[in-house]
C-alpha cells in the first residue's frame, strides 16, 4: 500500500520514516543489555536476539524464570517481545517466532499474577519435533524459494516435512533444507556467533539498591576484584585487560576497559586504574537514576609471575611501579599519551626511531651495543620536527653548497658557520625509485643556534629547483 | 635606632617565614654540625630532608654560585626566552640530567612530559641525538605527550615522586597560570622526597615567582670549532655551547657562564671570555706554508731520535687567515 493511499484510508495516521540504521543501533542496546543474562548474545536478523543461556539459567532460578524476567524487564522498557526457549537455536527461533504468547496476553497474565502458566514457548528437550509439527514451514527459516517449492507440492507444515523420505527432498530442494530441519531438531549442531568476545573471567554483583556515586562504582571494582582474585590465583594468571559493565536502570549499558601493562591481580592497583579512568570520561558517568547491576570481566590474561621481595624490601621491583604509572597514564589520557622511543632499521631520520605507546613497545632492556653505534654515528639533532617545515633559501654560495641566508618561520637567519654536506639517499625499497636525496647541513647561526638543514634534489637532476627544508635543531 | 632594630628583627622574622615556606633554613644564621659550609660562610641546608650532597657540574665558578653544586633532589627551573631556543634549553636540561646519570646515583629512565604545543612548534626529542650527544640511551628514554597543560601537569606530577624514573622533565610554552607557586612547590616537594631531579623546560616565557630553588636564563652560544689533534678545524660546529645566567639560586648570587657540554666525559666546561675560539667561514682544512703547495718532506723520521723531540714539539705553522687561498678565492662552482 502506498503511503497516499495509507493516508486516504486514515487520515490521521502518524508517518515515521524507516532509519534501519537506528533500529540497529536500537537492536546493539539491547543485545548488551542481554548481557546481564549470559555473555553469549548474538544478533539475529533484523529484529532478534539468540542468548545462550547454557549454564545460566540457575543463576535466575531455572529457564522459565529466566525467560520471565527477561519478558517482564522487555516489557517495562516498552517492548513487544516474544521469547522462545529450546535446547537448540532453531527450535527456539520457531518457538519465539510461533508459539510464544502475544504481548497483551503476556501483560494481561503478568497483570493477573500468573506468569508462569502462560508459557507454551518453553520446549523440552526430546519433544522439538513434536512441538514443530503443527508449525508452517516458514518456522525452519528456509529461503523463501525453497519454502515456496515445497509448498506447492504441498507440503505445508513442518510435520509434513518430517513424514517426507529425505533423500529426495535433498535431491530436489538442496542439502540446506535438511540442515535447517535437523539443526531444529538438534541432530546438527549449531553454534550461535556471539556479538562480543567471551571474557575468561567475570564477576558481577547485582545490587538491591542503584548506585550513583563514583566512589562506590570504585569500591564495588574492590571487593569484585577481590573476588577475582582467587580465580586467577588459581589460574596463575593476572588480568591485562579489565572491562567494567555498569548496566542502568534503565537499560543503558556502560562499557569501561582499562588496559595493564603486567598483569594485575591486586584489587588495589585496579581500582587505581579505573579511578584514572572513570576520572577521564568527559562527561562523567552519566548515572542517572542508577546501576543495578556491575559486572567486572578480565578479558585478557596473561601469565602472572611472582616476585620474591627481598628482605629490607628497596630492591629493583623490576619497574612494576613504572608500569603502574604507564597504566595510569594510559587509563586517563589514552594509548599515545606515554611514548617510548625504539631504533628501527633505517637510515632516514624520520624512521630511525619509532615513537610506540608504551604498552605496545617490545620487550624493553635487551642490550643492544648502542654505545658503539653512538661513536660512529654522525651528528643528530636533540629535536626532530615530525614534518620537515619548508624554509626559504636567499643566497647559497656554490650550488651544492651550504645555505649563506634563510628565512625560517618568517624570521631571517644569516648563517654563521655550517658543516655538510651529509648526503642522504632515500630508500629505494620502500620509496619510488625518484625519490630525491637529501644533503643536509648542520650550520649555526649569528646567534650561536645549530640547526639542521637538508636540500631535497640535486640541482640539474630534475626540472623543479630543490627545496630546502628544516628537519632538526642541535643542542 | 630603637625603630632601626624593631625594623631589623621584622626583616629577620620575615626571613625566617619565608626560608620555613621555601624548606631552606636561614642562612648565616644558624650553623649545624652536619651541614655544609663553603668559603663564603654560606650554610645550606634541606628543612626537615637529609641533605643529598649537591652535584658538581664541573665548573668551579657555577658550582660556587649554586652553592656547591646542582640541586640533586630538587625543582630546576630552564628558561629559554623564543621558541627558537628550544634547542639550548633542552640541551642544557638534558646536560644536567646527563650529569645525574653520569654520576651515577640515579638509575633509571629518563621522563620527558611535554605539551602537543611545544612538541609541535619546537619538535620531538629525537633519541638518536640524545644518545650521541648527552648519553641517554633509547631504551632509558620515556616521552609524554600531553594535549593540555593540566594533563602534562598531572604526569608530572605523579612521575616526580617515583623513584624509578632517574630524572623528570617538564618543558611547556608560555607563561601559564596553571603552573603558579603552589604548582611548582608541589614538584619541588616529591622530587624532594623521591630525590630525584625535576627540570621545568619553559620556553618562551617571562620568569614568575616559583618555588623552584635554582632558575637558569639559557640561550644558545656560538660552539667552538671540533679539535682535530691539536688543533682546532676552522669553521666546523663542535660542542655544544650554551649562554647560562644563574638568574636565581639559594646563594642570592646571580652570574652568567657561557658553557660547553663535554659529551664524552659528561661534564660541562665553562668558556672565558679571554679565549674566544670564533672561527667563521672556512670550511676546507688549511695547508701549510702558504699558497697551495704541501710541506717539504723528508725531514722527520718515522722513529725520531732522542734529539728529535724538539722537531715533534714544535707544531706546523698556522697560516693566517689572509694567507688562507680558501678565503682568499671562495670556490666558484662552474
Amino acid at each position: 500500500m502506498g503511503l497516499a493511499d495509507a493516508r486516504a484510508m486514515y487520515p490521521g495516521a502518524e508517518i515515521v520514516e524507516a532509519d534501519p540504521q537506528a533500529d540497529r543501533r536500537l537492536l546493539e542496546g539491547l543485545a548488551d543489555w542481554c548481557d546481564r543474562y549470559t555473555p553469549l548474545v548474538a544478533i539475529d536478523g533484523a529484529d532478534g536476539l539468540f542468548l545462550d543461556i547454557s549454564g545460566c539459567a540457575h543463576l535466575f532460578g531455572g529457564e522459565r524464570a529466566l525467560l520471565e524476567d527477561a519478558g517482564r524487564r522487555f516489557l517495562q522498557q516498552g517492548f513487544d517481545v516474544r521469547a522462545g526457549l529450546a535446547s537448540t537455536p532453531g527450535a527456539a527461533w520457531a518457538a519465539a517466532h510461533f508459539l510464544a504468547p502475544v504481548p497483551e496476553e503476556l501483560e494481561r497474565a503478568f497483570g493477573q499474577g500468573r506468569p508462569g502458566e502462560i508459557c507454551p514457548s518453553i520446549l523440552d528437550e526430546g519433544r522439538e519435533a513434536e512441538a514443530l509439527a503443527p508449525l508452517p514451514l516458514s518456522a525452519l527459516r528456509l529461503d523463501p524459494a525453497v519454502r515456496a517449492g515445497l509448498e506447492s507440492v504441498g507440503l505445508r507444515t513442518v510435520g509434513a516435512l518430517l513424514s517426507a523420505p529425505r533423500a529426495p527432498l535433498a535431491r530436489r530442494f538442496g542439502a540446506m533444507l535438511l540442515v535447517r530441519l535437523d539443526q531444529a531438531l538438534g541432530r546438527v549442531e549449531e553454534a550461535v556467533s556471539p556479538r562480543l568476545p567471551v571474557a575468561p573471567l567475570s564477576v558481577e554483583r547485582h545490587l538491591a539498591e542503584p548506585v550513583i556515586l563514583m566512589e562506590d562504582i570504585e569500591r564495588l571494582v574492590v571487593l569484585l576484584t577481590a573476588s577475582l582474585k582467587p580465580d586467577l590465583e588459581r589460574r596463575g594468571e593476572g588480568a591485562r585487560t579489565l572491562e567494567l559493565l555498569l548496566f542502568r536502570v534503565d537499560g543503558a549499558v556502560r562499557r569501561i576497559a582499562v588496559g595493564a601493562s603486567r598483569p594485575l591481580r591486586e584489587p588495589a592497583l585496579v581500582q587505581r586504574l579505573f579511578h584514572e579512568r572513570l576520572a577521564a570520561l568527559e562527561n562523567g558517568l552519566d548515572a542517572d537514576c542508577g546501576f543495578e547491576l556491575v559486572r567486572l570481566s578480565a578479558a585478557l590474561l596473561a601469565p602472572f609471575e611472582m616476585a620474591q621481595a627481598d628482605l629490607h624490601g628497596d630492591a629493583d621491583d623490576g619497574g612494576d611501579t613504572l608500569a603502574l604509572l604507564a597504566d595510569r597514564i594510559r587509563a586517563r589520557l589514552g594509548d599515545d599519551a606515554l611514548l617510548a622511543p625504539v631504533p628501527a632499521q633505517s637510515h632516514i631520520p624520520e624512521r630511525a626511531v619509532a615513537n610506540l605507546p608504551f604498552a605496545k613497545q617490545p620487550t624493553r632492556g635487551k642490550a643492544v651495543p648502542a654505545a658503539a653505534v653512538a661513536e660512529a654515528a654522525p651528528e643528530r639533532p636533540i629535536r626532530l620536527f615530525a614534518s620537515p617545515e619548508p624554509v626559504e633559501v636567499m643566497a647559497v654560495e656554490v650550488p651544492e653548497g651550504p645555505p649563506l641566508r634563510f628565512r625560517w618561520r618568517r624570521v631571517l637567519h644569516q648563517v654563521a658557520r655550517s658543516e655538510g654536506p651529509e648526503r642522504i639517499a632515500p630508500e629505494w625499497w620502500h620509496d619510488r625509485a625518484d625519490a630525491p636525496t637529501r644533503d643536509y647541513f648542520r650550520v649555526e647561526d649569528e646567534q650561536g643556534r645549530r640547526y639542521w638543514l637538508y636540500r631535497q634534489g640535486l640541482y640539474g637532476a630534475s626540472k623543479e629547483m630543490p627545496r630546502w627544508f628544516m628537519h632538526g635543531i642541535f643542542a | 635606632m630603637a625603630t632601626s632594630a624593631v625594623a631589623h628583627e621584622a626583616v629577620f622574622a620575615l626571613r625566617r617565614e619565608i626560608a620555613r615556606i621555601e624548606g631552606v633554613l636561614p642562612e648565616r644564621l644558624e650553623a649545624p654540625e652536619t651541614a655544609r659550609a663553603d668559603e663564603a660562610g654560606i650554610v645550606l641546608r634541606r628543612a626537615g630532608i637529609p641533605g643529598i650532597a649537591p652535584l658538581p657540574t664541573g665548573v668551579e665558578r657555577l658550582d660556587a654560585v649554586l652553592g656547591g653544586g646542582l640541586p640533586n633532589a630538587a625543582l630546576t627551573e630552564i628558561h629559554g626566552r623564543q621558541t627558537r631556543d628550544a634547542g639550548a634549553t633542552a640541551g642544557f636540561a638534558l646536560a644536567l640530567a646527563g650529569l645525574a646519570l653520569a654520576h651515577g646515583r640515579v638509575a633509571g629512565p629518563v621522563l620527558w612530559i611535554g605539551t602537543s604545543e611545544i612538541f609541535r612548534e619546537a619538535g620531538m626529542p629525537y633519541a638518536p641525538g640524545l644518545l650521541s650527544r648527552f648519553g641517554i640511551r633509547p631504551e632509558s628514554l620515556l616521552f609524554s605527550r600531553a594535549g593540555r597543560l593540566e594533563e602534562a601537569l598531572w604526569i608530572a606530577e605523579e612521575a616526580a615522586g617515583l623513584k624509578a624514573l632517574a630524572a623528570v622533565i617538564l618543558e611547556m610554552r608560555g607563561t601559564a597560570a596553571r603552573l603558579d607557586l603552589t604548582a611548582t612547590r608541589r614538584l619541588h616537594r616529591r622530587a624532594q622526597l623521591s630525590e630525584r631531579p625535576f627540570l621545568l623546560l619553559r620556553q618562551a616565557a617571562q620568569p614568575e615567582p616559583t618555588a623552584a630553588p635554582v632558575r637558569f636564563l639559557v640561550a644558545s652560544a656560538p660552539a667552538a670549532p671540533r679539535q682535530i689533534l691539536s688543533m682546532p678545524l676552522p669553521g666546523s660546529i663542535g660542542r655544544p655551547a650554551f649562554n647560562a645566567a644563574v638568574t636565581r639560586s639559594r646563594t642570592a648570587m646571580t652570574a652568567q657562564f657561557t658553557l660547553e657540554w663535554n659529551s664524552d666525559e659528561r661534564t660541562f666546561h665553562e668558556r672565558l671570555a679571554d679565549a674566544p675560539a670564533q672561527d667563521t667561514g672556512v670550511v676546507v682544512s688549511p695547508s701549510a706554508d702558504g699558497q697551495d703547495h704541501a710541506a717539504a718532506s723528508g725531514e722527520v723520521l718515522a722513529f725520531p731520535a732522542a734529539g728529535g723531540a724538539a722537531v715533534a714539539a714544535a707544531p706546523p705553522r698556522q697560516p693566517p687567515r689572509e694567507e688562507h687561498p680558501a678565503h682568499r678565492r671562495p670556490r666558484r662552482a662552474g
